[in-house]
């Protein structure tokens, strides 16, 4: 039997790599439209013969008919109500409950276990543990995406100077990154959170400042390879610029390396998210996130709803990452069969 | 008499079911050489390898036939069995002398390990038996090379000693796979006289492998030629030589370089290199006066007229290519470098760079000259368009076509990748490249190494073609002495960083003044 050798095709004839890819793309573009799943406010509302649609557009309570001009309370018994009378009605999305929405009339002390109003129960302010998951598999994901793209290019970007240049350029920033990843990160974010008001902007910013060495390293090895092949020098002679070189020549030949540890450093980003918000380092106190449902799980080890659902999703989605990563790897390697 | 016998030897491979060896047979005798010619791919070296059993189960599959030695089919025998007759009585000494050795052992280990297994166990005798084997393949100092690890040799020694490993046991039978085209050209012959002499004292028998005509012509005394896993034609030496019946064997013989160029009568100058020297740090000290340099090349001068092609020949090391990269301006060198009376090292880089267009370079390996990631019409088009961005695509595709069609390719190819052509095919659209610039001058450095012997007689025959079509100058960059001069028209023999000899290309082979470039003629077999 011969190999595919189109790289979709190596890759997608492993069921493995295939059904990863499949469920990572349907759970990521579904948590994108996370407001629709996952929200205490109706998709549509139909009131006096009055199309609402409150998920994008926010409507005071007033225009309902209430007293206040703050945002409607669409929970509230007042509207709820309202919605009962004849010819109203609404359609409230699959989890009626957004990250942030605290279930006031839960009959249970907080943290409270699954029912038919929180599929997966509450944590312990009484949110909704699916709509936090939700949300905050969504903000991991985008996060990871974040800090990967910000990674690689900066990584590429010095590894290829470092590489192409060589020589002096190259002693000089590897010293350089030498001492700069000596630098303490974890004591740095620490300082860093205690200083400024944390969010996941400094988050980003100060993980990419560490970020890129990693990637930077290979990026380097396979400059220092490329510069030397024959159509490197070849392009030279062709009096390209250094800049067309890297660009044209080097960089689509090295990609290799930085592609196949893509899925890896997505996976290790989501990692490093929700380790500092385990630790309370991380996001702002709000924000969802599987770290801080991990650390409330610590917290209340009774209630296993809260460490059990943020496990499997952090695993499934850690296990999904892992499998594509190897897919890929697999499938560039030209040498495997 | 016989001593081994094949009887309609195929080879499949398992994986795509293609036919490696197809119903091949043949015999040695015993004190004979049997030289198996081929181009790469043609199944000489599997030939080898499945005598000795070491073909890859798991790739390759014997589907029929037998291999005869001393009365028993090796074929049928255990694989404990075959490991007796391993290096005892058949023994295999291969191309690369690099990479057959172990870096990590010393030669005594690697040489009393065969000694150990096949002949005596005791330790002392172990070393007297591996120091006359030295001695006897022609190495002196000989405990001194016992102490040592392969590094510290060089290719000829590490070669000779693999020949010792595999002649310790006195074996009835040599495999010779390509044993000298690692080598350099004068220790070529030193080697394969020693195996001849050692063949001849022994009354062994030899199979030898090779590309190379010449060497077979001069020591085989029966002939077989492979083609796609065939034998197209056999019998002795000298009858297929002198008589060829197969009209691929025809080709073959007719492919050794014949004179390609008449003598030159335009003078004008075009380049002048006045005592370039070049050398690089060995040691990578921070501070400049703590480095220690390497001597590549050491006051070099040389002209080239236009419309002239100059041969540098050499061997690997005697700094021939960093000559052809300095004059690239690849490299820093000292000294000057006039091409059309214009300094070229002095130009600021802007300059420098739009000097480029009228020199350029063809390297040796078509397989890394090549990016693997653009089509041919971008490798073609991307320096025309870096001098002349404004180019319009159509131009462009005109200029590329009329490009590919002068090198004797299809303009359908045009879109394809490198990976899609043969070695051969690779090297045109190399020489392609190199003319979209409309230089004034080309470098080849040995254009024509990495290429079976018929293909390059065609590139060869396109190199000079291209020249008197564009008039231009070539600087030819070999270790083949045949192929330098079939193809120029003065040649400059470069030793040890520095230029030796120059000549008249007539006037150097037949009236050669300086002993290693008789010893070059000698080896090169040109006469």
């Amino acid at each position: 039997m011969s190999m595919p050798s189109n790289f979709w095709d190596k890759f997608l004839i492993n069921k493995r790599n295939k059904y990863s890819l499949l469920i990572f793309i349907v759970l990521f573009v579904l948590s994108l439209f996370a407001e629709i799943i996952s929200n205490d406010k109706p998709i549509v509302l139909m009131m006096d013969d009055k199309i609402y649609f409150p998920i994008v557009i926010s409507y005071t309570d007033k225009e309902f008919g209430g007293y206040f001009d703050t945002e409607a309370d669409y929970k509230d018994e007042f509207i709820t109500s309202r919605l009962k009378e004849e010819s109203n009605w609404a359609i409230f999305p699959i989890n009626p409950h957004s990250y942030d929405s605290i279930n006031i009339s839960q009959s249970t002390p907080n943290p409270a276990s699954p029912s038919s109003h929180n599929y997966l129960g509450t944590d312990d302010r009484g949110r909704d543990v699916l709509a936090r998951l939700i949300y905050g598999f969504r903000l991991s994901v985008l996060f990871a995406f974040a800090l990967t793209a910000i990674g690689i290019i900066i990584g590429i970007f010095f590894g290829a100077i470092q590489g192409y240049f060589a020589g002096r350029v190259d002693l000089f920033m590897q010293r350089f990154i030498e001492i700069w990843s000596s630098m303490p990160e974890l004591y740095i974010l620490i300082i860093f959170s205690s200083l400024f008001e944390p969010s996941i902007f400094l988050l980003i910013v100060l993980l990419s400042l560490f970020g890129w060495m990693s990637l930077s390293d290979y990026v380097r090895a396979e400059f220092l390879k490329g510069r030397n092949m024959e159509y490197v020098i070849a392009a030279r002679t062709l009096g390209l610029s250094n800049t067309k070189i890297i660009l044209k020549h080097i960089l689509p030949n090295s990609m290799v390396s930085v592609i196949t540890f893509l899925p890896f450093r997505i996976s290790g980003a989501i990692l490093i998210l929700t380790s500092l918000d385990f630790l309370g380092l991380g996001v702002p106190p709000d924000t969802p996130s599987l770290g801080e449902l991990l650390a409330q799980g610590k917290e209340n080890i009774e209630a296993w709803w809260l460490s059990l659902s943020t496990f499997l999703v952090l695993v499934g989605t850690l296990l999904m990452l892992i499998f594509i990563g190897e897919g890929i790897r697999e499938s560039l390697d030209s040498r495997s069969s | 008499m016989k001593i081994l016998e094949i009887k309609n030897l195929t080879i499949v491979n398992k994986n795509t079911n293609q036919i490696l060896l197809d119903n091949i047979s043949f015999i040695l005798d015993k004190g004979s050489t049997l030289g198996i010619v081929g181009e790469s791919g043609s199944g000489k070296t599997l030939t080898g390898l499945s005598i000795l059993g070491l073909l890859d189960k798991s790739v390759f599959e014997i589907t029929q036939g037998s291999i005869i030695y001393d009365g028993i089919n090796i074929l049928d025998l255990s694989e404990d069995e075959i490991q007796k007759i391993r290096t005892k009585s058949i023994s295999i000494v291969f191309q690369e002398p690099m990479l057959s050795l172990n870096p990590v052992q010393k030669i005594s280990t690697q040489l009393s390990e065969v000694i150990k297994l096949h002949i005596d166990d005791n330790p002392l005798s172990q070393n007297s038996i591996a120091q006359d084997i030295l001695v006897k393949t022609g190495l002196d100092n000989t405990q001194k090379i016992l102490d040592s690890y392969p590094h510290m040799l060089s290719g000829g020694q590490r070669q000779r000693i693999m020949i010792a490993i595999a002649l310790v046991c006195n074996p009835d039978i040599l495999i010779a796979d390509e044993p000298t085209t690692a080598l350099d050209v004068t220790l070529q012959l030193q080697i394969l006289e020693l195996l001849n002499g050692i063949k001849q004292e022994k009354n062994m028998s030899m199979v030898l492998i090779s590309h190379d005509l010449d060497l077979i012509k001069n020591y085989a005394d029966k002939v077989i030629i492979l083609k796609n896993g065939m034998i197209l034609e056999e019998g002795l030496t000298s009858k297929v030589f002198s008589q060829p019946i197969n009209s691929y064997t025809k080709d073959l013989i007719a492919s050794s370089p014949q004179k390609l160029v008449s003598e030159n009568c335009e003078s004008s100058r075009l380049l002048n290199i006045e005592s370039v020297s070049c050398k690089f740090p060995i040691n990578n000290a921070f501070f400049s006066k703590n480095r220690k340099y390497f001597t590549a090349l050491e006051n070099v001068s040389l002209y080239i007229n236009s419309g002239e092609t100059i041969g540098l020949v050499g061997e690997s090391g005697s700094g021939k290519t960093t000559l052809g990269l300095s004059i690239m301006q690849l490299l820093n060198y000292s000294g000057s470098i006039y091409l059309d009376n214009l300094e070229l090292s002095s130009l600021p880089s802007k300059q420098l760079r739009e000097s480029r267009c009228d020199y350029q370079i063809v390297f040796q390996d078509p397989y890394s000259s090549l990016s693997p990631r653009m089509t041919i019409f971008e490798i073609l088009s991307e320096g025309i368009i870096s001098f002349n961005s404004n180019i319009s695509k159509r131009e462009l595709l005109r200029i590329c076509s009329e490009l590919i069609k002068e090198v004797g390719l299809e303009r359908s190819m045009l879109y394809r990748y490198p990976h899609q052509f043969s070695g051969g095919q690779r090297q045109r659209i190399a020489i392609a490249r190199a003319l979209s610039m409309k230089p004034k001058l080309i470098i080849f450095d040995e254009p024509t190494s990495a290429l079976d012997v018929i293909v390059q007689k065609n590139i060869l025959k396109l190199i000079v073609d291209l020249q008197k079509k564009h008039s231009l100058s070539y600087c030819f960059i070999s270790h083949d002495l045949k192929v330098i001069s079939s193809i120029s028209h003065r040649i400059y023999v470069i030793k040890d960083s520095r230029i030796i000899e120059t000549n008249n290309t007539d006037e150097l082979i037949s009236n050669p003044q300086n002993d290693y470039t008789k010893k070059l003629i000698e080896s090169s077999f040109i006469v």
